[in-house]
């Protein structure tokens, strides 16, 4: 009996723990964002003396841009994409050469209201403010925006995903497509808006303003949705079915005919 | 040996129990993982109670049986092949009858194999073009028409030739390219640094959704190919071995975005006969 | 009660002789030799679950707008057979469990086919006179392979409608006749109106019945041959040793029946799989990620994957890239397997029946090749994850695409040939577990090779040290006639050195029909002076 009971641990306690870990998922708080207004005096100088010392080394002092980091007055740039990179820790970044990854955020909101309104401000930046997203629109027609603009890149249940980047003709790099644990409907609306990094741009001409604040109720409903079914095991899909099947689904039984049948040279 | 039998009982009264505690999780309107849990102990107090029964109560495995299977049926093979020739006699006798039955079913089979037709359509051309037509406008799923200003800088969107929603083999996705990236293809093709092309992957068909902003490069989901917009859609990783098809577009009197033409070459997978530039 | 129901259709149709055979029937009891019955028992539970779900399915692709209980999907357009679906699955008492337990059913069901398979393989049981039950096996294989492929695309969800295409390019990518194939199937061009319909009469007529039907050829032809069995004590060419049908091996059997139903439902309540809501109807201009198909197609979706771009072109036509990993790949590997029997027979010169079992190591080159095909084989399967593989390791799909590149190829033949020297190794040392083998055994072959094939450490017939050489046989053993107190007689296998004792499955009208029987299943072994 003794390869039964180990053969029983083997299978049963791995599938338990997995099983309990994903009860035990926690996603960070959200910190809704206050709406940035024109910055008073106080908050450039706080601005400005975060934007030296963090921001000018790869941005330039002027925004410009340097070979170590994209120039900050072109393109999408503007307070949306400003507080959704402070925000959401992509930004400031270590080395340059490392891609962004969600985090936990290097500025409290002070500081990110302050860097948001200065960097406007002094660089006149071209792209749009940030969205004021309630995350109140209508859950059936966000689901139908997310299926068509959404779902290919951060996956149908919001897991995320890989693709590639050729940044040149040897080298290939990896793209992580994230989840959505670090983006409340703020983070969601600056991300449509502005197309960071990888991401391509939304705009109003295909993604209008109600649709964005319905696919930000369902990105938020996607955190935590209604698992009706059972155990989620990470909304994978078959991969993780497959794991599953075989290792608790088959595991178990043959757990069992180990118990009911006889091994070599024994009689039963 | 009443001894053994606690644990026994115990299997099959759980399993009673449970069984009960379904209709009443049922009766209550039913809840899943309430109904899973309880038809595990349900059908598993029975399984564990019956191999216990088994193991301690009914005799085990110290039987022995004969094999018998084929020495002695062999000896009864003249006796087959006697039976089967008499009967075949007569009927080897009437060749022209043999060969005219075998005839019939023949015919009768490449006959019947006709209706296996009627499950489809001739290919014929179908895979050879879409519903884009010259001057056909490109809508939204929604029906939606669009002019150039609706497209940001470095944006995708997936339209449909108008009227033809529905045409799977004619989605296309309209690209704005970002400040300073040349459009690819021919001159006349593109608009404003908006190029089209088909959505349909040259691999194995999948619509390929995802569009890396950074390097304006397509990838599919199913197999990771990957095909780079600024050299013309050209596959530059993974399986698919066919850029992208090009749309030709251009702008209608009204300023939105139409086709000039329908795609010069078949979309999506490739095939046996499938015609060549 | 039960004794008059018999005697009633025993006057009637006869069949006492089956009867009695039947029940005093030997099976042989390893705990191996069950996973083709966790097999069989799945199949019941989808069959049980399925016609539950055949009441709900509409099998149609007619557009129509959600109105149930799940909010994200209010008014979404979809089709009757998703809509019918996500129902099911919401609205429908029991409904979800139903479903998903025969879901989760199809997922053990084909793994245990292919544990059994492995088994099956790797013992030699294949070999004469199994050799059709080893064709009818793998039929049966491919079927649930298939069933299983369309009883998932049957809710015409995103993710399922996806493999739909790809399945679809696959088709077309096949020489001459492709299109034809493709639009035969399909009914026209993709995504024609017709599959979901044809797909369902495939998967709840068609095809179970074909597979019902090979279940029966199965088990007939495994109760007319008898299973095999290892090698062990009393146990040889000649005769079946375990426990008899009635009752023991039936309480087993039933028994296993429940555990089977047990795991799958609880796993249909507690674990969800497949959740269409959340993946969305299948829209053609959309796209789920990650995409892959059920485990059992994850070998072909690998090797799609990670197959080079290469296509043959030329004189105008051509053979596209699909076709090589997605029928090159698939075709190969079946016909290997029907093939293996036959080929092994001839390559070996062993044309001999055989129904006592081999260990892995008493056929090496068996082993290694089943050990590089399987290896292959879970490689590919791994290369289909290789877009999550990038996900949580942080690295390229690019640099986890060329590393599968590279190890599918070389690394099955590598772990192949260790495992021939392994086998040759065990033998050789005569050791009965591989942590008794020393490692120079393993490092240095085998030299003239093990004491004969076939010879594992439990019990030939060969010669044997006894005190009692003269009364007893070569094995050391007698065999008793005696009788009943009913009257009628058995027979037993003696072995008074080790006090082991076997007892005739059945007991005979005569002293002399039951003495035929024992010298038949040991034609080696002397009657005792007391018979």
């Amino acid at each position: 009996m003794k390869g039964t009971r180990a053969a029983l641990l083997v299978t049963l306690v791995p599938a338990l723990a997995a099983g309990a870990c994903s009860y035990f998922d926690e996603t960070e708080p959200y910190r809704p964002p206050a709406y940035y207004g024109t910055p008073d005096a106080e908050a450039m100088a706080l601005g400005r003396r975060l934007y030296q010392r963090d921001c000018s080394f790869c941005h330039g002092n002027e925004a410009q841009g340097t070979s170590q980091g994209p120039d900050l007055v072109t393109g999408e740039n503007g307070p949306a994409l400003t507080d959704f990179m402070l925000r959401t820790g992509r930004m400031p970044i270590g080395d340059p050469d490392d891609p962004t990854r969600p985090g936990d955020s290097t500025y409290d909101d002070e500081e990110v209201a302050a860097l948001v309104g200065y960097v406007d401000e002094e660089f006149d930046q071209p792209g749009p403010d940030i969205p004021e997203v309630e995350a109140t629109g209508d859950l059936a027609e966000g689901h139908d925006v997310y299926q068509e603009q959404c779902a290919a890149c951060h996956a149908t249940t919001g897991i995320g995903g890989a693709m590639l980047a050729q940044r040149d003709e040897a080298e290939t790099a990896g793209i992580v497509i994230p989840d959505f644990a670090a983006s409340g409907p703020t983070e969601v609306g600056e991300a449509i808006r502005t197309g960071p990094g990888a991401m391509p741009v939304f705009g109003p001409g295909v993604v209008n303003d109600d649709e964005l604040d319905a696919v930000a109720r369902y990105v938020e409903y996607l955190k935590d949705p209604d698992d009706r079914g059972g155990a989620p095991i990470g909304r994978i899909g078959p991969v993780a079915e497959g794991a599953v099947g075989w290792v608790l689904g088959l595991g178990i039984l043959l757990v069992f005919i180990r118990w009911v049948g006889t091994k070599r040279g024994e009689q039963g | 040996m009443n001894r053994g039998r606690g644990p026994i009982l115990a299997a099959f009264a759980a399993s009673m129990l449970a069984s009960v505690g379904l209709t009443v999780v049922y009766a209550l309107g039913g809840d899943p993982q309430l109904e899973g849990a309880l038809l595990g102990v349900a059908l598993g107090g029975i399984a564990v109670a019956l191999v216990l029964f088994a193991h301690r109560m009914l005799p085990g495995g110290q039987f022995v049986e004969p094999r018998d299977v084929v020495p002695r049926a062999t000896a009864q093979r003249p006796g087959v092949a006697a039976a089967f020739e008499s009967g075949a006699e007569p009927i080897e006798r009437r060749r022209i009858i043999a060969a005219a039955f075998g005839a019939s079913l023949a015919l009768l089979g490449v006959a019947a194999l006709f209706p296996i037709r009627s499950l489809g359509t001739r290919p014929g051309r179908t895979l050879d073009r879409t519903e884009w037509r010259r001057g056909r406008r490109a809508v939204t799923d929604a029906g939606r028409p669009l002019r150039l200003d609706d497209l940001e800088l470095n944006s995708v969107v997936t339209v449909f030739p108008e009227a033809h929603e529905d045409a799977a083999d004619s989605q296309t996705l309209l690209i704005r390219l970002p400040a300073g990236v040349r459009a690819p293809g021919p001159r006349d093709w593109s608009v404003s640094g908006v190029v089209a092309f088909s959505k349909i992957c040259t691999h194995a068909g999948c619509p390929v959704g995802l569009y890396q902003a950074e390097t304006q490069e397509l990838f599919c989901p199913c197999h990771q190919s990957t095909f780079s917009v600024p050299q013309g859609a050209k596959p530059t990783f993974g399986p698919a071995t066919r850029p992208l098809p090009q749309l030709p577009i251009g702008l209608d009197d009204d300023g939105y975005v139409i086709a000039l033409s329908d795609y010069t070459e078949p979309v999506g997978p490739g095939f046996w006969n499938r015609p060549d530039d | 009660m039960i004794r008059r129901l018999a005697r009633w259709i025993d006057d009637r149709i006869g069949g006492s002789a089956f009867a009695e055979q039947a029940l005093s029937k030997v099976f042989p009891d390893h705990w191996s030799f069950m996973l083709g019955e966790i097999a069989l028992y799945s199949f019941i539970v989808l069959v049980v679950t399925g016609i539950f779900l055949s009441f709900f399915f509409d099998p149609s692709v007619a557009e129509t707008t959600y109105q149930g209980a799940y909010e994200p999907l209010q008014g979404a357009t979809m089709s009757e057979a998703y809509r019918s679906v996500v129902e099911l699955s919401y609205d429908v008492r029991a409904g979800l469990v139903m479903r998903q337990a025969h879901h989760w059913a199809a997922i053990v069901f084909i793994a245990s086919l292919v544990v059994h398979l492995l088994r099956v393989f790797f013992t030699g049981a294949f070999r004469r006179p199994r050799e059709m039950n080893w064709i009818v096996g793998l039929t049966l294989l491919i079927l649930a392979f298939f069933n299983g492929f369309t009883g998932y695309s049957l809710p015409d969800d995103l993710l399922s409608g996806t493999g739909l295409r790809i399945a679809y390019s696959i088709a077309l990518s096949i020489p001459v006749v492709g299109s034809w194939v493709a639009f035969l199937i399909f009914g026209g061009e993709f995504p024609a109106h017709e599959i979901i319909p044809r797909l369902f009469v495939t998967h709840i007529l068609i095809v179970p019945g074909a597979i019902a039907a090979l279940i029966g050829v199965h088990l007939a032809l495994i109760w007319r041959q008898k299973h095999t069995d290892f090698a062990g004590p009393g146990r040889r060419e000649s005769n079946v040793v375990g426990p008899v049908l009635w009752p023991t091996y039936a309480a087993y059997s039933v028994g296993l029946f429940f555990a089977v139903f047990a795991v799958i439902m609880t796993m249909g309540g507690l674990v969800q799989i497949n959740p269409v809501w959340l993946y969305g109807p299948f829209h053609v201009a959309e796209v789920p990620s990650p995409a892959q198909p059920d485990w059992w197609l994850g070998w072909v979706e690998g090797a799609m994957r990670i197959f080079p771009p290469w296509e043959a072109r030329a004189f105008g036509y051509e053979i596209p890239n699909p076709f090589y990993p997605g029928v090159l790949v698939p075709g190969v590997t079946f016909a290997a397997l029907y093939l293996w029997p036959f080929l092994e027979a001839r390559f070996t010169g062993d044309r001999g029946p055989h129904h006592l079992l081999e260990r892995a190591r008493d056929h090496p080159v068996r082993t290694a090749f089943g050990v590089t095909a399987l290896s292959f084989f879970v490689l590919l399967q791994l290369a289909a994850s290789n877009d999550l593989a990038a996900n949580w390791l942080y690295a390229s799909v690019a640099t986890v695409s060329w590393t599968f590149r590279i190890v599918v190829p070389v690394v099955p033949p590598i772990l192949g040939y260790l495992t021939y020297r392994l086998m040759t190794a065990l033998q050789a040392s005569g050791a009965d577990r591989f942590a008794e083998v020393p490692l120079r055994a393993v490092l240095r072959p085998a030299g003239d090779g093990a004491n004969g094939a076939g010879v594992g450490r439990l019990e030939r017939v060969g010669p044997v040290e006894t005190a009692d050489r003269g009364k007893l046989g070569v094995d050391g053993a007698e065999l008793t006639v005696y009788p009943e107190a009913d009257g009628r007689w058995r027979w037993s296998y003696d072995r008074p050195a080790d006090d082991f004792k076997l007892h005739s499955n059945k007991s005979y009208v005569t002293a002399d029909l039951a003495q035929q029987s024992a010298l038949q299943a040991y034609p080696e072994t002397p009657l005792s002076e007391s018979s």
